[in-house]
């Protein structure tokens, strides 16, 4: 004989409207959405901080971004300072070089000079189109017109020709212009010190 | 679907059975949760504390009016449960029978409750709440009436105080078929058990012998005894001449009553006494089913 003493007989007032529990296979409903809840924080979370990471990258390129832009301009502005003063001593050395023909012109011009005589001003200017021409203007510090005539025979000796020369005189000063004009062809030339 | 629903799914409290919900086994229902046993004698309330794990205190019993022990030591003892949820355990003024040819149809022991007039026949009674066990081998069969007024106004009394009734059962009948399911474990004829069960709760008697396979005889009293248990002796004590010599007594107590051996002793000389008492005994019952 068996009895089964696991059923508890209840007179208890039965409450209408009892339902009967959900089936277990159910439970994975509010489990699922536990587990989307969670997984929704830990990739907010996981997101939020290469958010985070990403900005401060950002940040961190545009600051290294806005250094090197600082430091272009500056290599920049280096960069132009430096091509102007390679232009200007490109241009010097062009004038150097250029002027060569003529110093040894002006260096005879210049000892011509005698001792009661001084240079004022002195232009020496090559015409482009015609460079065997060259235009002088001097002004000699000096009371007689002597001082003229040598400089002009030292000038004569480095076989230039004077054309259309005009000369004033007045109160210890004498202003000479003239065009002169290469006689021959060979000329003494002083080596080109850049070399 | 209301939002209470949605509350009741994400808290997992609609995979478990309802509170009041009596098919559905007590620790199903509170898992976890604390509550209170009361056992209600005629003038006596007695209450034993469940805790969250199941284990039991010490049980309490006041001998006075319940209503009045109530006025003065409900909050106190509500304060032992969660939620004020209790079991109940009427000890009085019920009725345990031997009945034979029952209604054995599938689904009668449901029927009981809904329709007892179809199950019970003649033996209905208006106004009553019927509970049965079957002996599986005879026709007979155990059954445990209640006045349905009187569980109503237990209810009404204890709701009166805070408390949720969560199962009210007779006490006696919980031991009873428990020490018939513990001694009855061999299937159909095999091995039977000659016995004469004695059943004792919060004042309650009730005695049954069994000889072999057959319920042969059964007698139930309420209010018996309190402190002084000699007065059981004097109940059983006319079953002593009419069982055979070899038959010994299976004794079972709600808590281990001190003495009732001796008066059993004095009063069955010479019989083998099979004691199944232990400590809340009655509360892991009504507990764990």
């Amino acid at each position: 004989m068996q009895i089964s003493g696991r059923f508890i007989d209840d007179f208890k007032t039965d409450r209408k409207g009892i339902t009967p529990p959900l089936p277990t296979i159910l439970r994975l409903v509010p489990i699922l959405f536990y587990c989307a809840i969670a997984i929704t924080l830990l990739l907010s979370s996981v997101f939020l901080l290469q958010y985070r990471i990403a900005t401060q990258k950002r940040d961190g390129h545009r600051a290294q971004s806005g250094s090197l832009e600082t430091q272009t301009t500056n290599a920049q502005s280096e960069r132009t300072a430096l091509e102007t003063q390679i232009k200007k001593a490109i241009d010097l050395q062009n004038w150097v070089s250029g002027s060569r023909p003529l110093q040894p012109l002006i260096v005879e011009i210049s000892r011509s000079m005698g001792p009661k005589a001084n240079i004022i001003d002195l232009a020496v200017v090559r015409d482009e189109k015609a460079p065997a021409q060259v235009a002088l203007s001097l002004k000699i510090g000096t009371d007689s017109v002597r001082q003229l005539d040598t400089t002009l025979e030292k000038i004569a000796l480095q076989q230039y020709r004077a054309f259309s020369p005009t000369q004033t005189l007045g109160r210890g000063e004498l202003d000479y212009r003239a065009t002169l004009v290469r006689q021959g062809t060979t000329q003494t030339v002083p080596a080109d010190p850049v070399q | 679907m209301t939002s209470a629903d949605l509350k009741s799914v994400l808290n997992f409290s609609s995979f478990r059975p309802e509170a009041d919900d009596p098919s559905a086994a007590w620790k199903k229902r509170f898992p976890g949760k604390r509550s209170v046993l009361f056992g209600v004698g005629r003038a006596s309330l007695s209450w034993q504390a469940i805790g969250k794990g199941g284990g039991t205190e010490d049980v309490e019993t006041v001998r006075a009016d319940p209503k009045e022990i109530l006025t003065s030591s409900a909050a106190s003892i509500k304060d032992k449960t969660d939620d004020g949820w209790c079991l109940v355990s009427m000890n009085t003024r019920y009725t345990i029978s031997l009945e034979n040819n029952l209604s054995r149809r599938p689904g009668s022991e449901e029927l009981l409750k809904t329709n007892a007039r179809s199950v019970l026949g003649g033996r209905y009674e208006r106004g009553k709440l019927y509970a049965m066990t079957h002996n599986p081998e005879t026709n007979s069969s155990l059954l445990v009436s209640f006045e349905e007024d009187q569980t109503r106004r237990a209810e009404s009394m204890f709701r009166e105080f805070g408390f949720h009734v969560g199962r009210m059962c007779c006490g006696t009948y919980v031991l009873l078929r428990h020490a018939l399911s513990v001694t009855n474990t061999s299937k159909g004829s095999d091995k039977p058990l000659s016995t004469l069960y004695v059943v004792l709760c919060e004042g309650a008697v009730c005695a049954l012998v069994q000889d072999q396979d057959r319920w042969l005889e059964l007698r139930s009293r309420t209010d018996v005894y309190d402190a002084d248990i000699s007065a059981v002796g004097d109940i059983l004590a006319p079953f002593h001449a009419r069982l055979a010599p070899e038959v010994g007594i299976t004794l079972i107590c709600d808590t281990p009553l001190s003495g009732i051996e001796e008066v059993l002793s004095l009063h069955f000389p010479g019989r083998a006494i099979t004691d199944l008492s232990k400590p809340g005994l009655l509360a892991g019952l009504v507990t764990q089913n």
